[in-house]
């Protein structure tokens, strides 16, 4: 715990607070510029007939007559104090809807990284330890295939396989332990698919270096050599890709839990979406943006203490908390370095 | 004997523009899919005949047969002519997808990156923004703000892919700004236009380049998955995702999800083989 890091790890907090807010008020422009407010619409349905006078009192009670800055200031100071406002279409505190639905989709999500982690390793494992010519080759293959694959299509074909033919499961049931499992395994094929490569990519760097070597001359086996020495410091990278991989299980979420019929933050958003139930969706898209920074920042603040290598100085005066910091370097390594 | 010409003919010496590769057989069957795609969203009329849109009552859930490539679906359509013709929009809107991430995020990108200073750092955050929000999720939101249209599934995607073209911008424009020959160019007189457009873009086009393939496919499978949920075009229009939502109401007729499922997984290997590669001959 040097000043440097203290330095460092006030510098990303700051950035982490600023994002927060900057995503709110991003999501709210967007969201608040969309044609037609909900609220109007429905007042507005003769069928409801509210007189021009009750219009004029709900518009102001949930502040639409007011400028959109004065809006966003009031929606941003509540959602500051953890307010998140009420929903359009059933009058409950947006707090309770999401609480409701987060548990479930907190366990789909903590399945599928748990699986994609064992599934990264496993592969990772063969593609070191198996016989060159048969196994490696095919494992290698494997991420570049589970990252063209759409999850629904994991999702169906696991759905048609295990629950339709061998009956492990029924689609009745979407919260039974097997059903957790398969909409967990649809969820985190991509996610192992980009942990494994960074793994690999990894473990085929220190394979190539001269403490290997040594330790391979002075008559360590492969197995050995994996576990004693490779595995280490290959992972320290998934730390960082697993904390970038928490969007892509949320925004996953919704593919997988409408196929497997499960309630969850997913089905929330669908729900909301088809509603214009526009405070919620401020809401879900919010709290995902701040439980995606707040894991990044985490990962960022746990990485250099891992790993001694890393300098927590900006690397150079242009790097100035710029795009290419270097514990934001692998969201650009995930999507463009493949071994 | 026989096998060594195969293997030599097979991996023709290629030069692509100063790129002297070898083309791996993998790449070459990746571009033959890409063509046989390209061929279909071109010209789905010519290579599947029958109509997409009405069926033969009575020929309704048949099984793939020599007839009917993929098999019919419950309107007795014929599902191989309904996913050619739904190739188009499939595979047009990765492309506006790409587009609006490279000239958009690339824009960023380069600002960002020649600027430097405080308009560096207004537009990382501002990456960091796009990048915070899930990107399907920031698609969901953008394509129900624009309407639940193909057109608008593709700008979604496109805007949810700016943050990653601008990193790779940036990062490309500080390297090359960097090299002695820009500086040499600079030192000669040359202005920053001059700077930018003969050295810094042309170097960065290549990682872009490769970046915007893989995006591609990327893109592919989330305008997929947005027409999965019913945030495309509507029935009786057959994009690849909606082909698959609609054949899952059908689990004693699988090849109603196989068949365009395939299709989308050939698809996206393909491009993920191409920009694989195009990233190794780098």
């Amino acid at each position: 715990m040097n000043a440097s890091y203290l330095r460092y790890a006030g510098r990303r907090l700051v950035q982490a607070v600023v994002v927060v807010l900057l995503a709110y008020v991003f999501t709210f422009v967007v969201i608040s510029v969309l044609p037609g407010d909900p609220v109007t619409n429905t007042l507005r349905n003769p069928e409801n007939g509210f007189t021009e006078e009750e219009i004029a009192r709900i518009v102001s009670y949930y502040g639409l007559d007011q400028p959109i800055a004065v809006q966003l200031w009031q929606s941003l100071s509540h959602f500051l104090v953890g307010d998140l406002g009420v929903s359009l279409r059933s009058n409950l505190p947006v707090t309770r809807l999401v609480a409701e639905v987060v548990p479930s989709t907190l366990a789909l999500a903590a399945s599928a990284l748990a699986v994609a982690l064992v599934l990264a390793f496993a592969i990772a494992y063969g593609t070191q330890n198996l016989p060159r010519r048969y196994g490696q080759g095919v494992l290698r293959a494997f991420p570049s295939l589970f990252l063209s694959v759409p999850a629904f299509v994991v999702g169906l074909l696991l759905i048609q396989v295990f629950a339709f033919q061998l009956g492990l499961f029924s689609v009745i049931e979407p919260d039974s332990a097997w059903a957790t499992f398969f909409a967990a395994v649809a969820l985190g094929i991509p996610v192992s698919a980009q942990v494994a490569e960074v793994l690999i990519t990894g473990l085929d760097h220190e394979s190539r270096q001269e403490y290997a070597a040594v330790a391979r001359s002075r008559g360590l086996g492969q197995a050995r050599l994996f576990a004693k020495h490779l595995l280490k410091p290959s992972s320290l990278p998934v730390v960082t890709v697993v904390a970038l991989t928490v969007g892509e299980l949320l925004g996953g979420a919704l593919i997988i839990e409408t196929i497997f019929g499960r309630t969850g933050i997913g089905s929330l958003v669908q729900r909301s979406v088809s509603t214009q139930d526009l405070p919620v969706l401020q809401a879900v898209v919010s709290l995902a943006a701040v439980v995606f920074v707040v894991v990044n920042l985490l990962a960022d603040l746990v990485y250099p203490l891992l790993d001694p290598r890393v300098r927590t100085e900006p690397a150079s005066a242009s790097g100035k908390a710029g795009l290419g910091e270097a514990p934001e370097q692998p969201i650009l390594e995930r999507q463009v370095s493949v071994p | 004997m026989t096998a060594t010409t195969t293997v030599v003919g097979s991996r023709g010496v290629a030069t692509v523009r100063g790129w002297s590769a070898v083309v791996p057989p993998t790449v070459l069957v990746s571009f033959a899919v890409l063509l046989v795609v390209l061929l279909w969203s071109l010209l789905p009329g010519v290579l599947a005949s029958q109509d997409p849109v009405n069926g033969v009552p009575a020929d309704k859930l048949l099984g793939p047969s020599a007839d009917h490539w993929f098999g019919t679906d419950h309107l007795g359509r014929d599902l191989f002519s309904r996913v050619v013709h739904g190739t188009a929009s499939s595979v047009a809107s990765a492309l506006v997808a790409v587009t609006i991430g490279v000239v958009v995020g690339g824009a960023i990108g380069l600002v960002a990156g020649s600027a430097g200073g405080w308009a560096d750092i207004v537009l990382a955050r501002i990456v960091d923004v796009l990048l915070a929000i899930p990107s399907f999720l920031l698609a969901v939101v953008i394509v129900s703000w624009l309407g639940f249209e193909t057109v608008n599934a593709a700008i979604a995607t496109g805007v949810s892919a700016v943050a990653v073209f601008a990193r790779v911008m940036r990062a490309e424009v500080i390297k090359t700004r960097r090299a002695v020959f820009v500086e040499a160019s600079v030192l000669q007189g040359g202005s920053r236009t001059h700077v930018l457009l003969r050295h810094v873009l042309p170097n960065a086009s290549r990682s872009l380049l490769a970046l915007a393939v893989l995006q591609f496919g990327l893109s592919i499978l989330v305008i997929a998955g947005l027409a999965f949920l019913g945030y495309g075009d509507p029935p009786p229009a057959s994009d690849w995702g909606l082909l698959v939502s609609s054949g899952k109401d059908y689990p004693t007729a699988p090849w109603l999800v196989y068949a365009p499922a395939l299709v989308v997984v050939a698809t996206v290997l393909s491009v993920n083989r191409i920009s694989r590669w195009l990233r190794r001959t780098d």
